[in-house]
């Protein structure tokens, strides 16, 4: 996930899910100690950093920032607690993927099983991929104003392309021998995208929705630099006109860490859903 | 043509682009037959059963099973070399399926009784990958007689088993068969295989396979041991025969 703040642990990172028949972890005792030994290695190092420089505008002491992170929940800061500032950009996330997963997953299933239309809209997608998620929320401004319905859009727009280049890709490299050993058991056209050729794809549809979240994660705080406020994006911003470096870094580990939480989530969810990844 | 006639295959012949895969053949099946299918490899034996399940149309000639073209999915079940399975099915649902295709209905009973009559018991809870190889090719069996078509074609099922599991399913499949009397199309490259199960053997020639041999076998099809059909002098003399006219035509 790109916005994860927290230190990446010097030995195996969690493994994407399933076996990792190449790539063997070690124990799960010596994963959580690694990555313990890290977390502290990394506080030492931003605490020591933050004595030396003695320049808190430019980088604010752990405790500076777990001060702000009282202060914010208690008090609030721009007129929201950071409970508030952070459920409000959930919720902008959440939505927003859920429209840009949902898409994604129709344009997806088009694009795998319809040949012309993979000729036309392949590019397309592309295209979209390849702009920065910024470049096209100036758009979105001009056309829908400032609220809400810029942003949804924006992650949206900016979730969709992961989930449809991954759909498209599986449904349409779908194993014929599958695929025929349903229509040898007398399966519609249908009936074998649908028991065959749909849950063949969900591994790599599951990749491209944890891309696809990772991608509205890494937007949001993008989308809330216009009146953002409330949300963990506006909150930064305005602390940012300030100069108050501790808010911006509490901002992003808000960010963060919710992120860090939310990927969890997606990747047991997926060792439920799929139990056959990496079986085949 | 005579109604008895589960197959009937007329001049046949297959091509991929300019290469002539198999045929010309002709071949009568009558209902009820147990037919194995015999060749080297490459020989075309493959797209031949493709070409009766209706995966394949014939560039020259014509199949008709039931009296009529074949289509897939429709009158004959189908078994791989490879079982097949839906990895995201248990072994029950897998079987499920098939009785949901064959609109029959689905119940545990009936999952349980189709499983049994491959030899398995206790697995339907099961994930595909918790079973050996040899379990799976049964389910495959089972979840292709699941959904009672007249005809039943396997392409070389044992082929990727080891000699012990392939034999033990060679026998169970001799059982099965003799107990529903489905007629049967039977591909391998193995000699003995083909006299054991067979009620008919026909040796195709190296590409484009054609009949080289069509043989009756007139061994027992049931009420005897497997040990002691493979002592019977008929036995090693149908296997001396077939083997002869396989390898006649094999230039190595
Ligand atoms: N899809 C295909 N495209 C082109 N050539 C093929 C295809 N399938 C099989 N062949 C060729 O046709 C011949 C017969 O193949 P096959 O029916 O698979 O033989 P067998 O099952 O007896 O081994 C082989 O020479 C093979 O290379
Ligand atoms: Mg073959």
């Amino acid at each position: 996930m790109t916005t994860t703040l927290a230190p990446a642990p010097p030995a195996p990172p969690g493994s994407a899910g399933g076996t990792a028949a190449l790539a063997p972890s070690g124990g799960l005792r010596r994963r959580l100690a690694l990555r313990l030994l890290a977390l502290v290695v990394l506080y030492v190092l931003w605490e020591v950093t933050a004595r030396v420089m003695r320049n808190p505008a430019f980088i604010p002491s752990p405790g500076a920032v777990w001060d702000q992170l009282i202060r914010t929940s208690t008090e609030g800061y721009s007129g929201h607690s950071l409970l508030e500032h952070l459920g409000v950009s959930l919720r902008r996330i959440v939505i927003g993927s859920a429209i840009g997963i949902a898409g994604g997953l129709l344009i997806g299933v088009l694009l795998g099983t319809v040949g012309w239309l993979r000729v036309v809209a392949e590019p397309v997608v592309t295209f979209i991929r390849a702009l920065p998620p910024l470049a096209y929320f100036s758009l979105f401004i001009i056309w829908f104003g400032i609220d809400e319905t810029p942003k949804l859009w924006l992650l949206s727009i900016a979730a969709l392309p992961p989930v449809a280049v991954a759909t498209a890709a599986a449904v349409h490299g779908a194993p014929t021998g599958l695929v025929e050993a349903a229509r040898a058991l007398g399966a519609s056209r249908w009936q074998a995208t649908r028991d065959v050729v749909l849950p063949n794809a969900l591994p790599e549809i599951f990749t491209g929705i944890r891309l696809a979240v990772g991608v509205a994660y890494s937007s949001v705080v993008a989308a809330e630099t216009i009146n953002g406020v409330p949300g963990i994006g506006g909150m930064i911003r305005d602390a940012q006109r300030y100069s108050q470096t501790d808010v911006v870094v509490l901002g992003l580990f808000a960010i963060g860490l919710s992120g860090l939480l939310i990927d969890s989530l997606l990747l047991s969810a997926e060792t439920k859903l799929i139990p056959w990844r990496g079986r085949v | 043509m005579s109604s008895a006639d589960a197959i009937r295959i007329d001049g046949l012949t297959h091509s991929y682009g300019e290469t002539l895969a198999v045929g010309p053949i002709d071949l009568t099946v009558p209902e009820g037959e147990f037919l194995v299918l015999v060749g080297a490899s490459g020989c075309g034996k493959s797209t031949l059963l493709r070409l009766i399940a209706g995966f394949e149309q014939p560039t020259g000639g014509s199949v008709l099973t039931g009296g009529a073209k074949p289509v897939p999915g429709k009158g004959a079940g189908l078994v791989f070399q490879q079982p097949r399975l839906f990895p995201w099915k248990t072994v029950g649902g897998n079987i499920e399926l098939a009785l949901r295709y064959a609109g029959q209905t689905v119940t545990a009973e009936r999952v349980e009784e189709l499983l049994a009559r491959v030899g398995l018991h206790d697995v339907a809870k099961r994930r595909t990958w918790q079973i050996s190889g040899g379990q799976q090719q049964r389910v495959a069996i089972a979840r292709a007689l699941a959904v009672e078509n007249p005809l039943l074609l396997l392409d070389e099922p044992f082929a990727a088993l080891d000699a012990l599991t392939r034999e033990k399913l060679q026998e169970d499949l001799r059982q099965v068969s003799a107990a529903t009397g489905r007629t049967s199309v039977f591909v391998t490259h193995s000699v003995d295989e083909a006299v054991f199960l067979g009620s008919r053997v026909v040796v195709l020639t190296p590409r484009p396979g054609r009949i080289a041999l069509d043989l009756k076998v007139g061994l027992p099809r049931s009420g005897i041991a497997a040990d002691e059909l493979r002592g019977l002098p008929e036995f090693a003399a149908l296997r001396a025969e077939v083997g002869h006219a396989i390898r006649d035509r094999v230039t190595v």
